[in-house]
């Protein structure tokens, strides 16, 4: 990255974490108890299921859908020298173990990272607790997920996320 | 607040989507969340970025909260945190930890991941709404 281009790398990424937290607001996920409305089907049956999640995660999914048919096939942003793409492929054993862990975390509390950390706008009581032990817990994977990944090698010898 | 809200609901997911997507297009960066926060821990590479981003996310909130307190979720936000201290502090635990192992979560997989049209993603986002909803099932946090 060039260093002239370089504070509009960072105005871009705070155009974008600030539309991203604002998006939480509006659809009301940094509530967590509307989360836990829409994880709680057992409601569906009397009526107090609340499907508003869907409709979020849905219309963010069209919106980057079409941003990223916009990129197509680019070689590079327009800010930076490379996509930094993804480059595991793999359904492996740290990605399923990572989600039944992440799934029973955000089911005990309706908070996943975005509004956790977005809730720092209202500090709610005990939020601190929960920010703390979220990073601890990711510090705490970055040693894990290695030993897994050893565990399980990618059939091409790498290990790579 | 009314319990099923689909046009704010739209309009927070569209502007989730118009974030991702500019992040995308400027910065070559997937907007996955824990991926962020996640990698301002050491070795941090790319700090300032995420720190731009990660503090625009609460100021922006706020900002919504005072201007626009009759739509969303409220001025003065419920935001009430659901469980003990040390409920929270295990599911904060678990949250931080599943993400740095499964390499995301809502918005990395979900949004950006789903978008993609990656199917490992889809295999994490199955699996992470499929455990979400048992543990909700059987802890019965909501009632």
């Amino acid at each position: 990255m060039s260093v002239s281009l370089k504070p509009l790398y960072l105005i871009n990424a705070g155009i974008s974490g600030g539309l991203f937290g604002a998006g939480l607001y509006v659809s009301q996920m940094v509530d967590p108890l509307k989360v836990l409305r829409f994880l709680d089907f057992g409601a569906m049956a009397s009526g107090g299921w609340d499907p508003s999640l869907a409709f979020v995660i849905v219309a963010a999914i069209g919106v980057m859908f079409v941003g990223l048919r916009i990129a197509g096939k680019r070689a590079r942003p327009l800010l930076d020298t490379q996509f930094y793409k993804p480059e595991s492929k793999q359904v492996d054993l740290p990605l399923v173990a990572g989600a039944v862990l992440f799934g029973i975390g955000w089911g005990m509390s309706g908070i996943c990272p975005g509004p956790a950390i977005t809730l720092v706008a209202f500090m709610p009581q005990n939020l601190a607790i929960f920010l703390m032990t979220m990073f601890a817990g990711s510090l705490l994977g970055s040693y894990i997920k290695p030993l897994l990944q050893q565990r399980a090698p990618l059939p091409d010898g790498t290990a790579k996320i | 607040m009314d319990s099923f809200t689909p046009v704010t609901a739209l309009i927070g997911g569209g502007m989730i989507g118009l974030a991702s997507a500019l992040l995308w297009i400027g910065n070559g960066r997937i907007a996955g969340i824990s991926g962020i926060f996640g990698q301002l821990l050491p070795p941090a590479k790319t700090v300032l970025w995420r720190l731009v981003f990660l503090v625009a996310m609460i100021v922006a909130a706020f900002v919504a909260a005072r201007l626009l307190p009759q739509i969303g979720a409220g001025g003065d936000v419920p935001a009430e945190m659901v469980g003990s201290p040390l409920w929270l502090a295990v599911a904060g635990l678990l949250v931080g930890l599943g993400t740095k192992i499964g390499s995301g979560c809502t918005s990395g997989h979900g949004v950006c991941g789903l978008a993609r049209l990656s199917f490992r993603s889809l295999v994490a986002v199955v699996i992470f709404f499929g455990t979400a909803i048992v543990t909700v099932s059987l802890t019965g946090v909501v009632s």
